[in-house]
């Protein structure tokens, strides 16, 4: 198959149209002078055509997951069910302002406590909140709750360390550090967290511990009800960062594995779209010791009545405006509605699978670390391609060429030259063995080829020291540059 | 078991057989047996149609704005959408991609995230823009950490005006590094900012930055506000601004404004129930590396083409880790395409005559108020826009805005924070006039005041 993405030679808005005159804004009677915008807002005046068919030709120089396979680990691109988005875009759920009296509200309400139930057998947690607006806000927020649980014991003095292992996601270090922690990362042992390690790791100063299970080298942590009681003996809290959940779904869940609280990301295990970048949701789910701790409101049903409960004493407050991404929460809800208790535990059958099955294929062109079984995904190491003067960036670069994404690349750390591959279960096996025969042939072409790598698509290799060096950030940045374009 | 997975016959048996087992039972052979679990106990699953009706069944229990005279604002807005910019954030290949990682892949997204951050930066009057944040409640909390990374300090100065839930998150996103979150009060005419207070809390030497909010939490214009920097000197100035607000009025940076923050749902994305939102977030151009989130930056190709990339990325969570700017990984990039769609769709004129015309109908609303026994509408003698603050002499918020509801009218919402043991405030309500409104339903906004103050302030 040769692929071509589209090639437009799209101007920038801006240079599609001219801006108004730049005199004065209208005034606004009874506001003072001084407030008034001296000179009308710089962007163009486009009718409704221009705009339409400029963002349309931008969308075609995209891809999405309806494009193509997506394999970025740690992110489960599954495909996003159109239902869901027919859904969330009735006026019974889009056209709601948060501050509705809650008699009109009751169906949302419900649907959210309904979601919040589902979750909680999911996670094995008793309590849920829908608030958090990603993974990482999840993280912070529970971080937050660490925080008050020791505070309120006294420890917080002393508890002011955070573990982790090698292979965590940034955001984990990040929420830790944002939350006013110190950490510290535990070194991984053929993948895994090292127990021993971590078992000398473990004090008094220790407030959580927090774990991907499975990790991202798609390893599933066996040793975890030891982590799990080593964390729990120096009274320590355990945190699970659900990114991987999806390998796990009614297999097992963080409160049978001894975690104390946990974030999921609705927009990777449970299907809502990631928007090109965002808006996620980052769900929280906390166990008996952390539960007084989530935010306000919490969803409580009194008889047959849906309520705002405002009263937790012990809640650490606001961590956004309102109760969370409402519209990702009835997607999420529609996709844990459709599949059921199989359906969800054949979810995470069917991603496993699909990994194992990648796996050992690609695993014919480039080596693999640690352990042949995986869950959700696996890793591979593009070393071997350097004695040709090959880097994993330009494989990566050149399976775009093939029209399909590229797998997450150089990360984790801990291996070299790491490719990290996650084709969850909404791929086919002729999806995979394309992907595998598109991997042959990017891995197998000329070195000259890799490095010219992409040709097929809007734009050739894109020059990012350049950018960083020399940030032009804006269309005012823009204006104040030279001429952006030469010619090489 | 729903289309999404395939399920064509022999798949899976071949699969297995090419990996050896014998069952999908095996791959989880790693799970020791005391961690497993059994049923989860959420019933079965269910086939598309029944899904929808099951779902509709929920929804239809709401009663969406659509069917009220609605009043109802703050940093959320109730506005008309046009067609087009549904239809463009609609496209699915902008709603299901990734962030762009590879930027050769996603030029689309990309390009419209460096028109949108261009957008920001001509709204207020600053040098650069990140490509969002969750909403306007956390760019504040964003904008407290930044103002920290930039100048010392323990105090963090915000008006008592504030709405409650941005207080509590900005208070939360202190609480990790031991900072301190103090409220300026209000002058209680005017509901402008105590600037003597400001003056005295600078002369401390122990703020590191203050926040000021146009319009502020009441929905009045602080004419302070334009004067404040040349108080703070080097003490960074957060202003926290409603983009509409921002085609008509000038752009914080020109009155020294080092950061502007605000909520962007407005522009383009439906309120559903209040998320996801869009986290607004500018500063000057010495400060970029010390900015939270992602931000993208035009470059060329090999060939020497336009293109933009994700950069300055060693701020980041996935380089720097535990010394990050900010832990934002995932952001609101699909509202902030649908924040320049509707700008651009709307037009910069278009946007000023929108919010010329919400503030007339505010104006009439205030004065359609005005004398009814019981209430004080505006409650603050200060301009306003498309906002202002009504409150109730006798009677609770709670009654008045249940007496409106039943006439079909949503009249607003209580500005007191709801918990238990907060500090007993006034009976106060947000009123905003929405494109939504008209003439009728202002006036029948006031037939239901009246009554409710005929009746002696009673639901």
């Amino acid at each position: 198959m040769t692929f071509r993405q589209a090639r437009w030679d799209e101007p920038d808005l801006w240079d599609l149209a001219p801006a108004p005159d730049p005199g004065p804004a209208p005034a606004i009677p009874g506001v003072p002078e001084r407030f008034r915008r001296k000179e009308t807002l710089r962007w163009p005046e486009l009718s409704e055509i221009e705009v339409v068919r400029h963002y349309t030709r931008l969308s075609q120089m995209n891809f999405g997951i309806d494009t193509s396979a997506y394999p970025l680990g740690s992110c489960t691109m599954k495909y996003n069910p159109k239902v869901s988005e027919l859904l969330a875009r009735r006026a019974g759920a889009a056209s709601l302002h948060p501050y509705q009296p809650e008699a009109t509200v009751q169906g949302a309400l419900e649907l959210t406590w309904r979601l919040e139930r589902i979750l909680s057998k999911v996670t094995g947690l008793p309590e849920v909140s829908l608030q958090p607006a990603a993974g990482a806000h999840g993280e912070y927020a529970a971080l937050l709750m660490v925080r008050a649980y020791f505070r309120d014991r006294g420890e917080l003095d002393r508890r002011t360390e955070v573990l982790l292992p090698d292979t965590a996601h940034g955001t984990n270090p990040a929420s830790a550090s944002m939350a006013g922690f110190t950490t510290r990362e535990i070194p991984s042992k053929d993948g895994c967290v090292n127990l021993a390690e971590l078992q000398s790791a473990v004090s008094d100063r220790t407030a959580c511990f927090m774990l991907t299970n499975p990790n991202t080298a798609g390893l599933f942590e066996s040793d975890i009800l030891d982590i799990a009681e080593t964390v729990h003996a120096a009274g320590g809290l355990l945190y699970y960062d659900g990114a991987n959940l999806n390998a796990i779904l009614g297999h097992t869940h963080p409160g049978r594995m001894g975690f104390d609280v946990a974030h999921l990301n609705l927009h990777k295990t449970f299907a809502t779209p990631h928007g090109g970048g965002g808006p996620g949701a980052g769900v929280l789910a906390a166990g008996e010791k952390l539960a007084p701790y989530l935010p306000v409101p919490r969803v409580v049903k009194t008889g047959r009545r849906f309520r705002l409960d405002y009263d937790r004493p012990m809640s650490i407050g606001k961590i956004k405006t309102a109760y969370g991404n409402f519209g990702l929460d009835v997607r999420a809800y529609v996709y844990a509605l459709s599949h059921g208790e199989e359906g969800l535990k054949h979810v995470a059958r069917r991603a496993v699978l699909n990994s194992n099955y990648l796996a050992a294929r690609l695993g014919r062109s480039l080596p693999r670390p640690f352990r042949a079984l995986v869950k959700h995904e696996f890793l591979l190491s593009g070393t071997p391609l350097k004695e040709r003067g090959v880097r994993t960036l330009d494989l990566a670069k050149r399976l775009l060429d093939e029209g399909v994404h590229a797998p997450t690349i150089y990360f984790p750390a801990l291996v070299e030259e790491a490719l990290m591959v996650e084709m969850p279960e909404t791929e086919s096996k002729r999806e995979l063995d394309h992907y595998a025969e598109a991997f042959e042939r990017a891995i197998n072409d000329t070195a000259e080829n890799l490095h010219a790598a992409p040709r097929s698509l809007a734009v050739r290799r894109v020059d990012e020291v350049r950018a960083a060096r020399e940030p032009i950030l804006s269309w005012k940045d823009q204006r104040s540059a030279p001429a952006k374009v030469e010619t090489p | 078991m729903p289309r999404w997975i395939s399920n064509e016959p022999g798949e899976e048996a071949a699969m297995l057989e090419s990996l050896g087992i014998a069952s999908l039972d095996e791959l989880f052979r790693d799970i020791p047996k005391k961690a497993r679990i059994g049923r989860l106990g959420i019933g079965g699953g269910r086939e598309e149609p029944d899904v929808v009706r099951e779902v509709d069944r929920l929804l239809d229990r709401n009663r969406p704005l659509t069917k009220f005279a609605t009043f109802l604002g703050g940093r959320i807005s109730h506005r008309y959408i046009p067609a087009a910019v549904d239809a463009i954030v609609s496209r699915s290949e902008f709603y299901t991609a990734y962030t762009p990682y590879q930027p050769e892949a996603s030029q689309g997204m990309l390009r419209t995230l460096f028109e949108f951050q261009s957008l920001w930066v001509e709204l207020t009057g600053l040098d650069l823009a990140n490509a969002s944040l969750y909403d306007g409640a956390t760019a504040g909390g964003e904008a407290l950490l930044f103002c920290r990374r930039i100048h010392e300090g323990h105090r963090f100065l915000v008006p008592a005006s504030l709405p409650w839930e941005e207080r509590s998150v900005l208070s939360n996103y202190a609480s990790g590094p031991g900072l301190r979150v103090e409220e300026v009060p209000y002058d209680p005419r005017t509901g402008n900012l105590d600037l003597e207070f400001v003056r005295k809390a600078i002369a401390a030497k122990d703020v590191f930055g203050v926040l000021a909010d146009v319009p502020n939490g009441f929905g009045h214009l602080d004419e302070g506000v334009l004067d404040l920097k040349s108080m703070l000197g080097d003490v960074p100035l957060v202003v926290s601004a409603d983009p509409l607000s921002l085609s008509v009025l000038e752009p914080p940076g020109a009155y020294g404004a080092d950061v502007v923050i605000g909520e962007g749902q407005g522009f383009g994305a439906s309120p559903s129930f209040g998320g996801p939102l869009l986290g607004l977030f500018a500063c000057r151009r010495e400060h970029s590396r010390q900015a939270p989130g992602r931000i993208v930056g035009s470059t060329v190709d090999l060939e020497g083409r336009p293109a933009c990339t994700l950069t300055l990325q060693t701020r980041e969570q996935h380089i720097r880790r535990s010394r990050a700017m900010s832990n934002i990984c995932t952001n609101e990039s699909l509202m902030a395409l649908a924040f320049v769609v509707y700008a651009s769709t709307v037009g910069p004129r278009g946007l000023a005559a929108l919010q010329s015309s919400l503030a007339e109908k505010a104006r009439t609303l205030a004065s359609a108020l005005g004398g009814i026994d019981g209430l004080q509408a505006p409650r603050f003698d200060a301009p306003y826009l498309g906002e202002f603050t009504i409150e109730l002499t006798h009677g609770t918020t709670a009654g008045f805005l249940d007496r409106l509801r039943r006439r079909r009218i949503l009249g607003g919402h209580a500005l007191a924070d709801p918990r238990p043991g907060a500090p007993k405030e006034a009976e106060r309500i947000l009123v905003a006039a929405t494109d939504a409104v008209g003439e009728k339903e202002i006036q029948k906004y006031a037939a239901a005041a009246k009554a409710w103050a005929a009746a002696g302030g009673r639901a």
